[in-house]
């Protein structure tokens, strides 16, 4: 993790004919990379083994906000007609007009803006799209769109920063196509052999090998890739450095390098004083055998204290004057005004916050944000939001949940407040439990511009024996339910 | 932290937010359900600072992955003591802290005849000897009640060392009067006011606490 290497020679030289990714500024200020997201096309056959390069980029690059998104997603509903062909499996798919590459480009378009994206899902049973069902994707620092026709619309491949192409030879697509069709999806090996000769294979010959060449590199198929996809991730690694230094140093690297400044010294980083009653709390709830009953009390105790301590140096100004009951005049009171405080709780684990919320604010409003990490490429994804209106003229938004472990959904969900008018000063992060790793990640993320309030950091030194950290526990044992 | 104006006195931090709560429950336009509402704000911080000053001993825990992590846990038994009725206000939040935590009564009121506060009743656990107690009472003016109360405290067998005497204003001259016959009993309070005024109510203050969370 913490080692990466960017051999600019051996990568350009090897398989890299030309990049585009330099064109980025970089004398400009730091540019969060979610706003120009870096955008890689896998093209190649059918069965060529591209998703698995795509997949294996996503995971080697490890940033947070890493989309991968197939091409799949965008082929066109079918008309009752072709539908019916469709399920004799005698209609092609494998022409590029079946995908809808003016929506991909709708998309990618907007992605490469930085703005919220919809993108449909498309269902193989139905043969259409799903109705009332799409992938919301928020902005994102990484893009990996991949298809068979990844590399095929100018519009597209202008949008991207680098263009791969997986090559494999036709007889090994054709072998890994049937044994994917027949084991995995139960099809009959004539119909296979049909479908390779009436579609796939023209059209990979007529449309999809062509598009190698408006690939800036061009990777062996898997299983003997290895090398190749570890040059081309290096490549990547070090394009994204270049193109938002600072914020990728730290992203990538975060929470793993030693010379960063300690996050006691930092001023934005707020850990709970470690009392007496602090470290037995803290005793208490990670003691597995703690029944569900004291876990909740105890939960709620730690999390008021947090609540509380997190409000401390709120906003305030000088009132007129207040006349006590003994009519006694105070001049220039210091005066806070509570209702002007938000709450924004991720579901669920931030609900662990509530009653203590609303014992420290009774009437506090009350956000909901859902993101959830895809189990497919484990990024997180924006699944809905439930904002409290005006949500630009509260004075504090507390931004809650329960534990913080890479630290990615809380980056995007601050991000979602800042795309709603809130400017990051006026947001306060609130955390029961947090790995070190994280926290430096998100308040990298920000500039250390972000506060957060934590009641436990686990440092990343501690981690080896302390992985408790890394799992979730405390929502489902607060709720109940895994 | 809380800070320590005089020996043997915890002072909440004044941040913002105490500051900005201690407005409210002063000003007299403040209905009473604000009034108890933050007033319990209050109160529960004071419980908090003063559950900080019990000790602990060293536990180790199994957690949810099945490692060892080495904390702490509270030792020694308390108990509540409140003098009626201003001080059961802040039962409450001792109890949001501390769920089945015994609590002791004394009620002292002025003799009409002697003008100095008498005791009238004291209900309190056989044990307390044996346990720290938090001393409830929301206002330390002259300090006459709380020090009766306090004799009750130290003449059932409780060490003086152990008794946190918790309130939400203090006056310079009831600090005074009250260490100067119990020095080593800690008070937790979240503001000191200026002195007393001619009737020995605190100044500015916020009016009679028991009135306000009760009946006005």
């Amino acid at each position: 993790m913490s080692s990466l290497s960017f051999d600019q020679g051996s990568t350009s030289s090897l398989f890299l004919a030309k990049d585009n990714a330099d064109k980025d500024n970089h004398g400009s200020r730091y540019i969060p990379p979610w706003t120009t997201p870096y955008i890689i096309g896998v093209g190649g056959l059918s069965g060529s083994g591209k998703t698995s390069v795509a997949a294996k980029i996503v995971s080697s690059i490890n940033t947070p906000w890493t989309v991968l998104i197939s091409l799949d997603n965008f082929y066109k509903p079918l008309t009752p007609e072709e539908r019916e062909l469709a399920f004799k499996n005698t209609f092609d798919f494998d022409q590029p007009h079946s995908t809808d590459l003016d929506l991909a480009y709708q998309c990618l378009l907007s992605l490469k803006q930085g703005k919220k994206t919809t993108i449909p899902v498309y269902s193989f049973v139905h043969h259409n799209r799903v109705p009332d069902k799409s992938i919301t994707i928020y902005g994102s620092s990484v893009v990996v769109i991949e298809g068979i026709y990844a590399l095929y619309d100018q519009r597209l491949l202008d949008l991207m920063d680098l263009k791969i192409y997986v090559d494999a030879d036709l007889d090994v697509c054709l072998a890994r196509r049937l044994s994917r069709d027949i084991v995995s999806r139960g099809r009959d090996l004539e119909g296979c052999i049909k479908q390779w000769e009436d579609f796939v294979k023209p059209n990979a010959d007529k449309f999809v090998k062509p598009t190698m060449k408006n690939a800036d590199a061009i990777i062996p198929s898997m299983g003997n890739n290895g090398v190749a996809t570890q040059t081309l991730i290096n490549h990547i690694k070090s394009k994204l450095q270049l193109k938002s230094k600072k914020h990728l140093k730290e992203l990538v690297k975060l929470g793993y390098i030693q010379n960063t400044k300690a996050l006691s010294e930092m001023s934005n980083i707020h850990e709970l004083e470690p009392t007496n009653q602090v470290l037995s709390l803290r005793t208490m709830l990670l003691d597995k055998y703690l029944t569900r009953d004291d876990f909740v009390f105890y939960f709620d105790r730690i999390a008021t204290i947090l609540v509380s301590r997190a409000l401390d140096d709120i906003t305030c100004r000088k009132g007129s004057q207040i006349i006590t009951p003994s009519n006694i005049v105070i001049d220039s009171p210091t005066v806070v005004e509570f209702d002007k405080v938000t709450a924004i709780n991720i579901v669920r684990s931030g609900d662990c916050f509530m009653k203590s919320l609303k014992k420290t604010i009774p009437s506090i409003a009350v956000g909901k944000l859902l993101i959830q990490s895809d189990s497919h490429t484990g990024e997180p994804q924006l699944h809905c939001e439930f904002l409290p209106p005006q949500l630009e003229d509260f004075e504090q938004v507390l931004l809650v949940d329960a534990q913080i472990i890479s630290g990615a959904a809380i980056i995007m969900a601050i991000q979602v407040l800042l795309d709603h008018g809130v400017p990051l000063q006026k947001i306060k992060v609130i955390v029961y439990l947090a790995t070190e790793i994280g926290i430096r990640r998100i308040s990298n993320a920000f500039n250390d511009r972000v506060s957060i309030y934590a009641g436990h950091i686990v440092a990343t030194d501690a981690l080896g024996t302390d992985n408790w950290a890394r799992i979730r526990f405390v929502d489902s044992k607060y709720f109940g339910c895994d | 932290m809380s800070s320590e104006p005089h020996k043997n006195v915890f002072l909440l931090p004044q941040t913002n937010q105490l500051l900005g709560l201690y407005t409210i429950i002063r000003d007299r336009d403040t209905k009473r359900p604000d009034f108890i509402f933050y007033s319990d704000r209050i109160i529960r911080l004071l419980v908090e600072e003063g559950l900080n000053h019990l000790p602990v001993t060293p536990r180790t825990v199994e957690t949810a992955t099945n490692q060892i992590f080495r904390g702490v846990s509270f030792l020694g038994k308390i108990c509540g003591v409140s003098i009626v009725r201003a001080g059961e206000s802040m039962e409450q939040g001792l109890r949001e802290c501390c769920r089945s935590v015994r609590i002791g009564k004394i009620l002292i009121q002025r003799d009409e005849e002697t003008a100095l506060p008498k005791l009238f009743y004291e209900k309190l656990p056989d044990d307390i000897a044996d346990r720290y107690v938090f001393l409830l009472d929301p206002m330390l003016a002259t300090g006459g009640s709380a020090m009766m109360a306090t004799d009750v405290l130290i003449k059932r067998g409780v060490k003086p060392e152990r008794i946190f005497f918790l309130n939400l204003i203090c006056s310079p001259e009831g600090i005074e009067n009250y260490h100067s016959k119990f020095p080593n009993v800690k008070i937790v309070t979240g503001a000191i006011d200026a002195c007393l005024d001619e009737n020995k109510y605190l100044a500015p203050g916020l009016g009679d606490f028991g009135d306000r969370y009760y009946c006005i």
